[in-house]
C-alpha cells in the first residue's frame, strides 16, 4: 500500500510537471497567434433588395441567408490584421479589403461569415480563399476567386447564378430558375450541378482537356457531344434557362437533386 | 378808240412803251369802258405780282431731275417687247460628259455606302472572333474577305490575340513591379495558377498550329487569354 501510494505521488509529480510544461509550452508557442487573432463584427439594418458586395484579399468567405432584414457582418482578422471599412450605399453594403489596404505589402487573412436576408443580391470575390454561400433566394450570387478556392452554392434559388475560380472545386446545388441564367467556369477542378430532375434548360458544356463531361440523369437525345467529345450542346425540358459551364483541365458532372 | 383796239394794246400801254398819243386814247377808253378797264387791272396785278416774288421761286428746277423723272414717265408708258422664249431643254437631254459625270458619282457614292454598310453590320461580334472558321463562313463572307472588306477568321483571331497580348504585357509589367511587396502565399498561389494557364495556352496554340480550323481551341484559347488578363489585372491590385 506504501509503495502503492508512493508510486501513484510519484507518478501524479510526474504529470503534473509535464502538464505544466505542456501549459507553458503551448502559450510560450501559440498565444502571440492567438492575441494577433482580432474580431471584426457590425451589423446593417436593411430593406427590401438588398445587396451585399464583398470584394476580399485573401481568406474565406461564408454568406448564410437568415429570416431577418439585416445584414451581420463578422470576421476573424489574422496579423497583420486588414482594414475593414464596411459601407451602406443606398440598398447596397460594400466591403473592399482590396481597396481599404492598397499599398501595404502584407495583410493578413480575413475569414468572413456573414448572414443575409434570404432575398439578398450576394456578389462576394475574393482574391485566394474558399467562397461559400447557401440560403440565398434571390435575383443574383455571383461568386469569383481570381486564383486560388472552392467554391459552394447551395440552397440557391436565383434566376442569375455565376460562379469562377482558377484552381479549385466548384458546387452548385440548387434550383434551375426559368428564363435564368447560370454560368460556371473553372481552369482546373471539379464543377459539379446538382439539380432538379424537372428543370429545363439549354446546356453547353466545355471541358476541352479531360473531355469528362457526366450528364447523369441529364443525359437525353438531344444532348449532342461535340469537338470529339469536348462539348455538349443540348437541351433539356423545354430549355427556357441557360446553363453555360467550362472546365479548362478538369471535369463537369450533372447530379440529379 | 374801241374795246378790241384797246385789249390788242394795253399790254405795251402798260410796259409805258407805247406813243403819248395812243396811251391817251388808252386812258380815255378805260375811263369811259368798266370792261376794259378790269382786263387793264387784272393785267396790272399779275404785272405787280411778277416784280414782287423772289426770283429763286421762279427759277425752273433741276434740269437734270427734271428729265429723269420724264424718262421715266416716258419709260413706264412704254410698253417693254415680249420677252424671247429660249427653246426649253429637256432633263434627258444631257451631254454626254454631263450624263458620265453623273453616272460616275452614282457609282462612287454607293459603293462607298456599300462599303461602309458591309463593315458596320458584317464585322464579327468579340465572341466571335475565335469561334469561326473558315468552313462556316458563308459565301458572302467568304466574297467579302477575298476582297478586303471583312476580316477573315485567322485574321480576326490574330488581330484579337494581338490586342490580348498587347494588355497581358501592360498588366504584367505591373505585377512584376508589385509582386516583390506580396508575402510568399500569394506569389505561389500567383505562380500556380499562371503555370495552368500557360499550359492551356501552349496547349491551344499547338492544337491551332496544326488545326487552324479547330473553332473549339480558337474558343478556349481566347478565354483562357482573358484569364490570364483578369488574373494579372486582379493581382497588380494587390
Amino acid at each position: 500500500m506504501i509503495c502503492r501510494s508512493k508510486n501513484r505521488i510519484g507518478l501524479s509529480a510526474s504529470t503534473k510537471t509535464t502538464i505544466l510544461l505542456s501549459v507553458v509550452f503551448f502559450f510560450v508557442c501559440f498565444a502571440p497567434e492567438v492575441s494577433a487573432q482580432k474580431k471584426f463584427s457590425r451589423a446593417f439594418p436593411t430593406g427590401q433588395n438588398v445587396r451585399l458586395r464583398l470584394m476580399n484579399r485573401t481568406g474565406t468567405v461564408t454568406v448564410v441567408g437568415w429570416n431577418r432584414a439585416e445584414i451581420n457582418i463578422s470576421a476573424t482578422l489574422e496579423a497583420p490584421a486588414a482594414v475593414i471599412v464596411p459601407q451602406s450605399l443606398s440598398g447596397e453594403i460594400v466591403i473592399n479589403i482590396v481597396r481599404d489596404n492598397q499599398g501595404r505589402n502584407e495583410v493578413g487573412n480575413v475569414n468572413f461569415t456573414i448572414r443575409v436576408p434570404y432575398d439578398a443580391m450576394v456578389d462576394i470575390e475574393t482574391r485566394i480563399g474558399n467562397l461559400s454561400v447557401s440560403n440565398v433566394r434571390s435575383s443574383l450570387v455571383r461568386a469569383r476567386i481570381s486564383s486560388e478556392g472552392d467554391i459552394e452554392l447551395t440552397n440557391i434559388i436565383s434566376n442569375a447564378v455565376s460562379a469562377e475560380n482558377g484552381l479549385g472545386n466548384i458546387f452548385f446545388d440548387g434550383e434551375i430558375q426559368e428564363n435564368g441564367s447560370y454560368r460556371f467556369s473553372s481552369m482546373r477542378g471539379d464543377i459539379n450541378l446538382r439539380i432538379p430532375f424537372t428543370s429545363s434548360f439549354r446546356l453547353v458544356a466545355t471541358a476541352p482537356s479531360t473531355r469528362n463531361i457526366s450528364l447523369g440523369s441529364f443525359a437525353n437525345t438531344n444532348m449532342n457531344y461535340l469537338g470529339d467529345g469536348r462539348r455538349v450542346v443540348g437541351r433539356f425540358g423545354d430549355g427556357s434557362a441557360t446553363i453555360t459551364v467550362t472546365n479548362q483541365r478538369g471535369s463537369i458532372g450533372f447530379l440529379r437533386r | 378808240m374801241n374795246c378790241d383796239e384797246c385789249k390788242n394794246l394795253i399790254g405795251v400801254f402798260m410796259d409805258n412803251e407805247l406813243e403819248e398819243t395812243q396811251a391817251s386814247a388808252i386812258r380815255m377808253h378805260l375811263a369811259a369802258c368798266t370792261e376794259c378797264a378790269g382786263v387793264c387791272e387784272d393785267l396790272a396785278s399779275i404785272l405787280d405780282v411778277c416784280t414782287t416774288e423772289p426770283s429763286s421761286e421762279i427759277l425752273p428746277p433741276n434740269s437734270q431731275a427734271l428729265w429723269c423723272r420724264i424718262n421715266n414717265i416716258i419709260e413706264s408708258e412704254i410698253k417693254p417687247p415680249p420677252p424671247v422664249e429660249q427653246p426649253r431643254r429637256r432633263f434627258w437631254q444631257l451631254s454626254f460628259a454631263q450624263l458620265s459625270a453623273a453616272v460616275l458619282c452614282i457609282a462612287v457614292v454607293s459603293s462607298l455606302l456599300t462599303v461602309v454598310a458591309i463593315r458596320n453590320y458584317t464585322q464579327p461580334k468579340t465572341d466571335d472572333f475565335t469561334t469561326r472558321s473558315a468552313a462556316t463562313q458563308t459565301t458572302f463572307e467568304k466574297v467579302l474577305s477575298k476582297v478586303g472588306l471583312v476580316d477573315t477568321p485567322q485574321q480576326a483571331r490574330d488581330r484579337r490575340l494581338k490586342e490580348q497580348q498587347a494588355a497581358i504585357e501592360y498588366w504584367n509589367e505591373r505585377v512584376q513591379s508589385r509582386r516583390v511587396q506580396w508575402d510568399r502565399a500569394t506569389r505561389d498561389a500567383f505562380d500556380r495558377n499562371m503555370q495552368v494557364i500557360n499550359d492551356s495556352v501552349n496547349d491551344y496554340t499547338m492544337i491551332l498550329q496544326q488545326d487552324p480550323e479547330d473553332e473549339l481551341s480558337g474558343e478556349m484559347l481566347d478565354s483562357v487569354l482573358n484569364d490570364k488578363m483578369n488574373l494579372l489585372r486582379d493581382f497588380a491590385d494587390l
